[in-house]
């Protein structure tokens, strides 16, 4: 219980330190700190503050940020108004009804943001891939890898591979190999028999992965190295790749697409003006652009891609083209299954 | 003083010892069995699964590999040194120890440079026309091996060489005139006299190997998996239990090693004692 | 029973600038107990152990038997030998201890039972075989040593300093044993000392060394007897030393005693001063006749249960000292007491001075 008493803590601290002054409309967003917060505090929240003369307050939350909303909400004071959901919090906040609903009467009336941008509890703010990566000059000749088919025909395309040493988004990936279709990638892995199908898959690859990787670091560094020739990674770590002059590319194909969203907590006291904020944060592709060029993760902005040249659009993760052939991660699923398939990976690992 | 005053004295370095020690035991164990109601699932969980039992099997081959290459290596290194001038023997022992002011992580981060694909090893087997293919070296167990001898050499040449200075340079003098040449004066006197320390530094290195993660984690591939990568794994998962279960396990492991290390070196002591050899 | 003459042909040893042995020489016959006797830093240790093989002579030639050594290593000369700290095994019990050397000669079962017994009985350690030398007295270490280096009947047995850790009176009684020991195994030995009572106890010949060479050999009644040298004549026991100025018709004058002396056996132009033995002054009521008389006053008295020594002045004002070994009707004399001495010239010693 000592998440719980930090978090109470916390919140103490903050609302102690917060100005009670009931004239200045100050909308509090929390997020995550570091660079995230630098480029918001530089990009996103002027142009809020211009547009509906608020003032903002961001806090980069400590602890766990879903934890400090469940104690704010058992205390009966929020004090976010607005907030940034990660991927695996997302299920979370939805299952234990941290979230409020997204009024998109409201925050887009005209219809501009595209469905894959629109969740019930959120709006995606940025997306990033876990996406294969080939080194072309130790494909055979002529030849490129595609799809995660190519990734384990290791006759055509022989050479060491790494993948990720957990299963989130690995199974998927052994599934496509495996010919199960995109939008039944969830459906297959909920069922037992579509459990053993995958690490079914996974056997047939084992022995050509000498090392599994524990974080994307590592992972572009094995490429880099030349330690693998191909292996799962985080999108937004290609570009330095191949920027350090390592022929690298990306198979979009097969992707697995993760959004995070904004938000807006259950009892926020300014609920209205949240959704303002969110428009600022999710529908400019002027304010977008600043910010990609610092972070690449993109969202849905109207009309963002046109900021860009075509070069920088095909790297983005939610450019049409690269959007369609990848699918949603699932983090409700792995919310739900991740214990017992672990174990079962880690074991597997293990054999 | 009375007894009873001077247990006084034994106090603080009991209330340390409770403190460090007993203290942090306990709580591990308890961790281990509550979950948080008592329950034995994660100890049935490390016997029932072979891939487990493998895995702590593997930890003590690795540690036992590692402790007896350190020996063989590290004996006649430390013998070496033992030879030389004071002055010299100084300097050697100066860098021997070099090594160890240096992270383990910096130098399996070495090895990493070393043994990769494209590392030294590969670069000069392909330029000798060796190899056409360069060697799958890394994540191997070879390469686990490779460095965790390299990283827990110098305690053993340290705690051999220690050893050997013990020795009274009279009594191999003494076997030499008593009619010993020097490889027997070696085997019936050196030998045996240096043995225990050398046992003493092979059980260190087999407790330091037991708890070896940084090294098996970069260097080695899944099928190098030692008892300490599992509990950091479990860790990360925030499998709490499982892996205090698991340090237990490591802890009974190592500690019972320890004793069956020892009681084995008192026999082959007493079998190289007996004149044996 | 074996036994072996050895010889020691200018034998000269450096360590760098440091001369250890000079021109050594000397030459033992089969049998004998030979003590080189001398201060720390003589060159005693050095001698033994190029004698054992442990040091290699930068110059020169050992012998022993009728082979040069020089080229052997320790194990293939055949020499016993006893260390100063014993250099017991402390790996091995008593018995293997002193079953080492036979180990080594290829003896085994009921033969090395045999022998290890027989000598562990002969240093009265019969019972003590089971036994790790941790478990022993210095004494008995000792004697372990001395069975462990004379069981394999080498026909030469070397000693450094091997009793100089034991208390006073057990040195007394192993001085004694190894008296014995010598008698009955009859082997040459070389012991090596820096305490005079312990050379003179125990040796047929004493080499007197200093700075790596031999000062004065000879028996241990010629060294003490007839030092051929201020240095010998101080080491050796306690000694006056007089000033000699030549006189008249080959007499000599005493300084500090004021009297003159018929011509002495060995004063010379060189031998200037003359040792007399503190036991060799006595007393005297009357000048006898070839007696060298004088007067003297008492400075100091210390009684010592068996005799007395006195320090004394001579009217000359040269201190001396004497002792009395209160036979039948001898009186204790009192500090202050005036008095006449006297010795026989024959008991006086000229020496030459040692250039300091
Ligand atoms: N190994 C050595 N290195 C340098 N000098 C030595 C060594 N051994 C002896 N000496 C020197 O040689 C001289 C004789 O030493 P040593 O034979 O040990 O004398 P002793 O045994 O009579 O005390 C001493 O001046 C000593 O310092
Ligand atoms: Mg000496």
């Amino acid at each position: 219980m000592t998440y719980y008493r930090m978090a109470l803590g916390a919140a103490t601290v903050l609302a102690l330190a917060i100005p009670a002054k009931a004239q200045d409309k100050t909308l509090t967003i929390a997020g995550s700190g570091g660079v995230v917060k630098e480029i918001t505090e530089k990009v996103f929240l002027p142009a809020y503050e211009e547009a509906t003369g608020w003032k903002t307050n961001f806090v980069a939350a400590e602890s766990n940020i879903m934890l400090e909303v469940r104690t704010m909400l058992a205390s009966g004071k929020m004090l976010y108004d607005a907030m940034e959901v990660s991927a695996s919090n997302y299920p979370i906040g939805v299952k234990d009804g941290l979230l409020a609903k997204i009024d998109y009467d409201l925050l887009d009336p005209n219809g501009e943001l595209p469905e894959k941008a629109k969740k019930e509890f959120g709006v995606v703010a940025a997306a990033y891939s876990t996406v294969l990566v080939q080194r072309l000059d130790k494909n055979p000749e002529g030849r490129k890898i595609e799809s995660w088919a190519d990734f384990w025909d290791v006759e055509t395309f022989p050479g060491p591979r790494s993948l990720n040493r957990q299963p989130q988004y690995t199974l998927e990936f052994a599934l496509l190999a495996d010919g199960v279709a995109t939008d039944d990638l969830y459906d297959v892995l909920g069922t037992e028999e579509g459990l053993d199908r995958a690490f079914a898959k996974l056997d047939e690859i084992k022995d050509h992965i000498p090392v599994w990787w524990t974080s994307g670091a590592q992972s572009v560094q094995l490429l880099s190295d030349g330690e693998v020739f191909y292996s799962s990674t985080y999108n937004g770590r290609v570009t330095k790749l191949q920027e350090s002059g390592i022929p690298a590319e990306i198979v979009w194909n097969g992707g697995a697409l993760h959004t995070s969203y904004v938000g807006i907590p259950k009892t926020a006291p300014n609920y209205e003006a949240a959704h303002d904020w969110i428009r600022i944060r999710t529908m400019r592709p002027d304010l977008e652009i600043e910010y990609v060029k610092q972070l690449p993760y993109p969202n849905f902005a109207p009309g963002l891609f046109d900021q860009m040249s075509e070069d920088m659009a095909r790297n983005m993760p939610t450019y049409p083209e690269n959007a369609e052939v990848q699918f949603v991660a699932n983090d409700e699923f792995w919310a739900a299954n991740i214990d017992h398939i672990r174990e079962r990976f880690d074991e597997w690992l293990l054999e | 003083m009375k007894f009873r005053q001077i247990l006084w004295l034994f106090l603080p370095a009991t209330l340390l010892l409770v403190a460090f020690i007993a203290a942090p035991s306990f709580d591990l164990f308890r961790a281990s069995v509550f979950d948080p109601d008592f329950t034995t699932e994660h100890f049935e969980r490390l016997i029932n699964r072979s891939v487990y039992l493998d895995v702590m099997w593997r930890t003590i081959r690795v540690s036992l590999t590692v402790a007896v290459l350190c020996t063989l290596i590290g004996y006649p290194v430390a013998f070496f040194i033992n030879l030389q001038p004071r002055r010299r023997q100084t300097l050697l022992l100066f860098l021997i120890l070099i090594p160890m002011w240096m992270s383990i992580l910096i130098r399996t981060y070495a090895w990493i440079v070393i043994l990769g694909r494209d590392g030294l090893v590969n670069q000069m087997l392909a330029m000798l026309g060796l190899a056409t293919e360069p060697m799958q070296m890394l994540y191997t167990s070879g390469a686990v091996l490779a460095a965790m001898v390299q990283i827990l050499l110098p305690i053993q040449i340290l705690t051999c060489y220690a050893a050997m200075t013990e020795i009274d340079f009279d009594l191999i003098r003494a076997a030499r005139v008593l009619g010993a040449r020097p490889r027997q004066a070696l085997a019936r006197v050196f030998l045996p006299l240096s043995l225990d320390g050398t046992l003493t530094g092979l059980v260190i290195v087999f407790m330091l190997s037991m708890g070896f993660f940084i090294t098996p984690a970069l260097l080695g591939g899944r099928q190098d998996t030692m008892i300490a990568n599992l509990i950091e794994f479990q860790v990360q998962r925030l499998n709490w239990s499982f892996a205090a279960a698991l340090g237990v396990v490591l802890l009974v492991l190592t500690v019972g090693m320890i004793v069956a290390l020892r009681g084995a070196g008192k026999l082959l002591a007493r079998r190289v004692l007996k004149g044996g050899l | 029973m074996s036994v072996a003459d050895l010889s020691f042909n200018q034998v000269t040893k450096r360590f760098g600038k440091v001369v250890a042995l000079d021109k050594f020489d000397l030459d033992v016959a089969p049998g004998e107990f030979v003590t080189f006797l001398g201060p720390s830093g003589s060159g005693k240790t050095t001698a033994l152990n190029i004698l054992a093989g442990f040091a290699a002579a930068t110059e020169g030639d050992v012998r022993i038997g009728d082979r040069s050594v020089v080229n052997l290593p320790p194990e293939k000369r055949n020499v016993g030998m006893v260390f100063q700290s014993y250099s017991l095994f402390p790996h091995l019990t008593v018995f293997e201890n002193v079953a080492f050397p036979l180990r080594l000669r290829g003896t085994r079962g009921a033969a090395l039972t045999a022998r290890v017994i027989a000598a562990l009985e002969m240093v009265h350690l019969g019972d003590y075989a089971a036994r790790m030398p941790s478990e022993l007295s210095g004494g008995q270490r000792q004697r372990v040593a001395f069975a462990r280096a004379v069981i394999f009947d080498p026909p030469v047995l070397l000693m450094d300093e091997p009793l100089s850790a034991l208390d006073l009176k057990l040195r007394e009684q192993m001085q004694l044993e190894i008296k014995r020991f010598h008698a009955q195994i009859g082997c040459t030995i070389i012991f090596v000392t820096h305490d005079q009572g312990e050379a003179l106890t125990l040796s047929d010949r004493v080499a007197v060394m200093r700075d790596g060479q031999i000062a004065q050999v000879g028996s241990p009644q010629e060294i003490y007897d007839r030092p051929n040298s201020q240095y010998v004549a101080e080491f050796i026991g306690r000694t006056n030393l007089f000033r000699l100025n030549a006189g008249q018709g080959g007499t000599w004058t005493i300084d500090g005693l004021g009297v003159t002396m018929p011509p002495v056996r060995g004063a010379n132009a060189t031998n200037t001063l003359l040792s007399v033995r503190p036991e060799k002054i006595r007393p005297v009521d009357s000048d006898e006749a070839g007696q060298v008389s004088f007067d003297a006053r008492l400075t100091q008295v210390i009684f010592q249960g068996d005799h007395v020594q006195y320090e004394a002045v001579s009217s000359g004002g040269s201190p001396l000292y004497f002792q009395d070994y209160r036979g039948p009707g001898t009186h204790l004399m009192k500090r202050g007491e005036q008095i006449r001495l006297g010795f026989d010239p024959g008991d006086a010693v000229p020496v030459a001075r040692d250039v300091a």
